[in-house]
């Protein structure tokens, strides 16, 4: 009896391994119809979607630092509202880059840089009045980026004439214009960083597949889900007062300054339901959704990918829902932001519980063993 | 009872004590490189202990780091057979104690480690080609009982049993569950990572890992089979360490396994050794004294192997008292050699209501836990009521005299999407962990 079982079990492996060597043999690593094309969905997601953006954050950054340049050579009114507008555009556009931390990112650390917030008013105006900081510090995370430049173009006044007057007879205008350089530079040299890493990082994030962890799949996934838990969390979540026995903080939005808090979000979870459906100005790549369907992933029966989509349609309906500024909505209709944090709520799950299970991808913001 | 006082030659346990003492160092070392002591026994703000086990706490970052510079020693004393028996007994006790302080890092092989060790403790592996030897010649001891060697293949063959009689269920077997999950997860592996990705290869490997289970052991005890069975074990293990981030167990394994051979390969192994190391080792070539126990500290050994192994056939089956799925409720899943068997994932909310005035919060997990334990956390039931716990001492502190804690998890298995996985209704603030089956986590349905 044990001989015959070890017989067979020597000669199925014997199969197995013969299986594999011809299989190696004989095929390209393209022919595998029946297999998700991994690298296809990696190449997409880096081509279509991860560079543009990254391309349009840098363009964007560069336009922010030469109309502070602009405005802080001769502040007025003009040239206030064209460095606002060109603000606007780089928050609008860090939506799209803010899921991608890893490789180049997670070197430059970009998300804590450029996007911390509620930022510190204290921090910032004790920076401004002292003249002498070093923004690399732990401390000051709070104290620069984009939300300490929404604070610095339409916090410091009840309108834009005020605001004015802070860069120009204020006694310390010169350190503020010099501070606001210095922000505006630090988020370029960011941009510039990042978007150049990309340049030779492309390379091995296309050639990683698999969804074991370290690959590319695996890091994007990680990380898509963290970033989610961010919009969920810190764009709506906390200052709503969900985490904090009902007691709301409405200053604790993104963007409270500039009042474009809604707007962010939807464009956030717009950047990453494209991911998600790897949709690109290039038109509807492989992505996600098609190695949930190529992996035939269920939930409840049903296909998780369609149940994806729709909750993903659910939250973003919720959102648009939603009015600006943000801050006061959870003052008026504190009901409305709930109920949209309820529907993003049902999304984390979906993408941090079924996808990453689906595809055998660990949730590992660290490292460990299993067995 | 020729297993048990058969004289043997001691050759065996000495080659055991050098493969479990390398091992147990390169993991050890590899623990502290990784940065695991700071990431898993002092960065946490609050461990997930084992029930009764409270008060164990460690001890801040000199005591971790002193205690696994002991484990290194211990390890390396082992290796070398000096001060054999207070280095395993050493080991065995700081080794346990790392493992009791959170059940999140709970791995059926550090579970294994503690057990090697313990019997260890009790078999005289030091009397021959040891320093402990050079230092005493004395004690050198040829022939030992032969139920100091079979005790360990014992434990062995069990393990390995259990691991397979625990892969003879509907989703290994019918459904290849978890493995078409995860194997194609490594489809970017050279040569064979496309065929991973075939749901045939899934089943074959399912298949073939419970017959292996279900049969090496007795390979490896049979004389005439051993050689092959080896050479299996070698490449089952390869395989898996390959495919999977099972970290050290493959090498324990394959390491300790050597134990099965016959003493004449474990004499070829210890004359190899010795040519290596007669420059260092001066070894006089003594008869040695046959190995002597007192009537009364023989069966006190005799009690204690006779309790362990009843308990260690017993344990897996535990499951059987307890209602409802097992992979499920988890109730009886631990200690049972239960390896590899689950893609379970899951994602919990909680939440702490203030009945005085009707106000709720919804708690961000990460302030109390690392995200290693919350994912560990969200599936286990009794780590979810050691957390809601944590969260109503938290609040009763910030004046809620009478916090309500419930838990929302959702939770998925072998790919049945996520589902509520405990009654969110419940107020765990009230619910106590026993033995008993948790009646608050909601029924399985494969629908």
């Amino acid at each position: 009896m044990r001989k015959s079982i070890y017989v067979a079990l020597i000669a199925a492996s014997t199969l197995i391994a013969v299986q594999s060597c011809k299989k190696s043999g004989s095929s390209s690593s393209t022919d595998n119809s029946s297999s998700f094309d991994n690298k296809g969905m990696l190449r997409n997601i880096s081509t279509n979607i991860i560079l543009p953006a990254y391309t349009s954050f840098q363009t964007a950054s560069v336009n922010l630092d030469a109309a502070v340049s602009a405005f802080n050579a001769s502040p007025d009114n003009t040239r206030l509202l064209a460095l606002q507008t060109a603000f606007q555009a780089t928050y609008k556009q860090w939506q799209a880059v803010s899921v991608f931390e890893f490789g180049p990112a997670e070197t430059a650390t970009l998300r804590v840089n450029v996007n911390t917030y509620p930022t510190s008013v204290s921090q910032i105006s004790s920076n401004i009045s002292s003249g002498t900081y070093d923004l690399s510090t732990f401390a000051n995370l709070s104290a620069k980026g984009l939300p300490a430049m929404d604070y610095l173009l339409f916090g410091l006044g009840a309108d834009n004439s005020s605001i004015l007057l802070m860069y120009t007879s204020d006694a310390a205008a010169a350190n503020r214009k010099a501070y606001l350089a210095k922000l505006s530079a630090e988020i370029k040299a960011a941009a510039t960083t990042v978007l150049t890493g990309w340049s030779t990082y492309k390379a091995t994030f296309d050639a990683s597949a698999g969804t074991a962890t370290g690959s590319s799949t695996s890091l994007l996934i990680n990380q898509l889900v963290y970033d989610y838990e961010i919009l969920k969390n810190y764009e709506v979540g906390v200052p709503a007062g969900v985490q904090s026995m009902g007691t709301t903080f409405p200053t604790k939005v993104q963007a409270y300054y500039s009042k474009m808090s809604v707007q962010l979000a939807i464009l956030h979870i717009q950047a990453i339901q494209n991911i998600y459906l790897g949709k690109s100005t290039q038109g509807d790549g492989l992505g996600l959704d098609d190695y949930l369907v190529k992996a035939n992933a269920k939930k409840d029966g049903a296909s998780l990918n369609t149940t994806i989509q729709n909750q993903f349609a659910a939250a973003l309906a919720k959102l648009q829902g939603l009015t600006d500024p943000l801050s006061d909505q959870i003052k008026t209709n504190p009901a409305a932001v709930t109920a949209a944090y309820t529907e993003l709520q049902k999304l984390t799950v979906l993408l941090k519980t079924d996808m990453t299970s689906s595809l055998g991808v660990l949730i590992t913001f660290g490292d460990n063993d299993g067995d | 009872m020729t297993e048990i006082n058969t004289s043997k030659h001691i050759a065996p346990l000495v080659v055991l004590r050098m493969a479990f003492g390398v091992i147990m160092l390169i993991s050890t070392v590899r623990f502290v490189l990784r940065g695991w002591i700071d990431a898993f026994y002092i960065h946490p703000k609050f461990h997930f202990t084992f029930y009764g086990f409270g008060w164990v706490k460690p001890m801040g970052a000199t005591g971790m780091y002193a205690l696994f510079s002991l484990l290194i020693i211990a390890a390396i004393f082992v290796t070398i057979g000096l001060f054999y028996r207070t280095a395993i007994l050493l080991f065995f006790l700081c080794f346990t104690y790392v493992e009791l302080i959170d059940k999140t890092t709970y791995l059926n092989h550090y579970y294994f480690i503690s057990v090697m060790a313990f019997l260890m403790i009790l078999v005289p592996a030091n009397r021959y080609f040891s320093v402990d030897v050079i230092r005493n010649p004395r004690i050198k001891t040829i022939r030992v009982p032969a139920w100091t060697i079979n005790i360990f293949k014992l434990q062995l063959l069990l393990v390995y049993l259990f691991a397979g009689i625990s892969k003879l269920n509907y989703d290994w077997l019918i459904a290849a569950m978890p493995l078409r999950i995860w194997l194609p997860a490594n489809s970017n592996l050279p040569v064979i990572g496309g065929l991973l990705s075939k749901l045939w290869v899934a089943y074959a490997f399912s298949w073939c890992g419970a017959v292996f289970d279900l049969f090496i052991g007795f390979l490896l005890l049979n004389p005439s089979t051993r050689k092959p069975a080896y050479l299996m074990v070698i490449i089952f293990h390869l395989v898996t360490a390959w495919l999977f981030r099972i970290g050290m167990f493959p090498y324990i394994m394959i390491f300790v396994t050597i134990i099965f051979f016959s003493t004449q390969t474990h004499l070829k192994i210890i004359s190899v050794l010795r040519k290596i190391l007669r420059a260092v080792a001066g070894e006089r070539e003594t008869p040695g004294i046959p190995y002597r126990l007192s009537v009364s500290k023989r069966n006190v050994i005799y009690a204690i192997l006779i309790l362990h192994f009843t308990i260690q056939a017993l344990l897996p089956f535990r499951y059987l008292l307890y209602p409802g799925s097992l992979y499920w409720t988890e109730e009886g899943y631990r200690f049972s050699w239960r390896v590899m068997l689950m893609e379970k994932g899951g994602t919990a909310f909680f939440h702490v209501k203030d009945p005085e005035t009707g106000l709720q919060s919804e708690i961000i997990n990460a302030q109390y836990l690392t995200p290693f334990q919350e994912n560990m956390m969200a599936t286990q039931p009794d780590m979810i009521l050691q957390y809601a716990h944590l969260l109503a001492r938290e609040y009763q502190k910030k004046g809620i005299k009478h916090p309500v804690v419930t838990a929302e998890s959702y939770v998925t298995l072998n790919g049945i999407g996520s589902r509520l996985y405990i009654d969110s209704t419940v107020n765990l603030t009230n619910e106590k962990e026993t033995f008993d089956h948790k009646k608050w986590i909601l029924p399985f349905h494969r629908k």
